[in-house]
């Protein structure tokens, strides 16, 4: 195994922050991230199931078309991290499998609301919340001369 | 209260000084020499990476081992004659056996520690795929 394609829900705010703490850890494997459901993710994997609505649950494929959902996408992902890797195989136990698979089942059916209540919001909502304000609200000489005086600053 | 005879207190001190630190150096010794195999295998073969790691962690066994029997030289009984020395001398070697015993087996489990976490790097996925695409 040389690397893995993680599909994530790019319309849930706490998917967003996962993939951006897996982006920031150190790692055995590179990850590569694709929302589920994109025409990138559709063109790339075409005999994948497409998601309707909002995807069920996490989908990992291999380098080599191993395909992995929820709790065991959970635990892959975990394995090409550096510092993970170890809670991977724990997690992975016969003892323990059960128990992960029931909290990443969770995460997954709450992850909606646990992005309300941590005030996480997708990057598609961002975007739209930030489109009204317009950069004419401030004046761009200004702001350019602005930018030149710090930039002096701290050269 | 027998009275303290000072000879048997300073002949049990030295002697405890003396043992504890022999016994000290070779179980430090013990550890460097053996541990460095570990270490070299932990860290994927690089000798000099394991044998600094191998080095401060000796020092760092040498540092509490002699800090406690320093520590532990004024504590219980005064001898007063032979007897008393002896036991005195034995109980306290006896500690710094327990101790040295405690560190050296915790060195172990530092050293499987790492040696597990860099054998880690070749470990096989811990799942295997539902399917393909």
């Amino acid at each position: 195994m040389r690397g893995l394609v993680v599909l994530y829900d790019a319309r849930c705010g706490f998917c967003v922050r996962c993939r951006q703490w897996l982006e920031a850890e150190p790692k055995f494997l590179p990850l590569e991230f694709l929302a589920a459901g994109s025409s990138a993710s559709r063109a790339r994997f075409p005999t994948l199931p497409a998601p309707e609505e909002a995807p069920e649950e996490l989908v990992v494929v291999d380098d080599e078309g191993g395909l992995y959902y929820g709790a065991e996408a959970w635990i892959i992902c975990l394995y090409a991290l550096r510092d993970y890797r170890e809670w991977s195989v724990r997690l992975a136990r016969p003892a323990l499998r059960p128990l992960a698979r029931v909290a990443f089942e969770w995460l997954s059916r709450n992850r909606k609301s646990l992005s309300r209540r941590l005030g996480l919001a997708p990057e598609e909502e961002l975007v739209t919340m930030l489109k009204p304000m317009s950069p004419s609200l401030c004046d761009l000489d200004a702001k350019r001369s602005l930018s030149d005086v710090l930039g002096g600053f701290f050269r | 209260m027998p009275t303290v005879g000072a000879e048997y207190v300073i002949g049990s001190y030295v002697a405890y000084l003396a043992a504890s630190v022999c016994l000290t150096i070779w179980v430090a010794r013990t550890l460097h020499r053996n541990g460095r195999v570990f270490l070299v295998d932990a860290f994927g073969g690089n000798e000099a990476l394991a044998d600094s790691v191998n080095h401060l962690l000796v020092v760092g066994f040498y540092l509490i081992n002699i800090g406690y029997v320093a520590l532990a030289l004024k504590n219980g009984n005064k001898p007063w004659d032979m007897a008393t020395a002896i036991e005195v001398f034995s109980t306290k070697i006896g500690w710094v056996l327990l101790v040295l015993g405690a560190m050296h087996f915790f060195n172990l489990y530092v050293f499987s520690r790492m040696r597990r976490r860099g054998l880690l790097q070749y470990a096989p996925p811990p799942v295997a795929p539902v399917g393909r695409v």
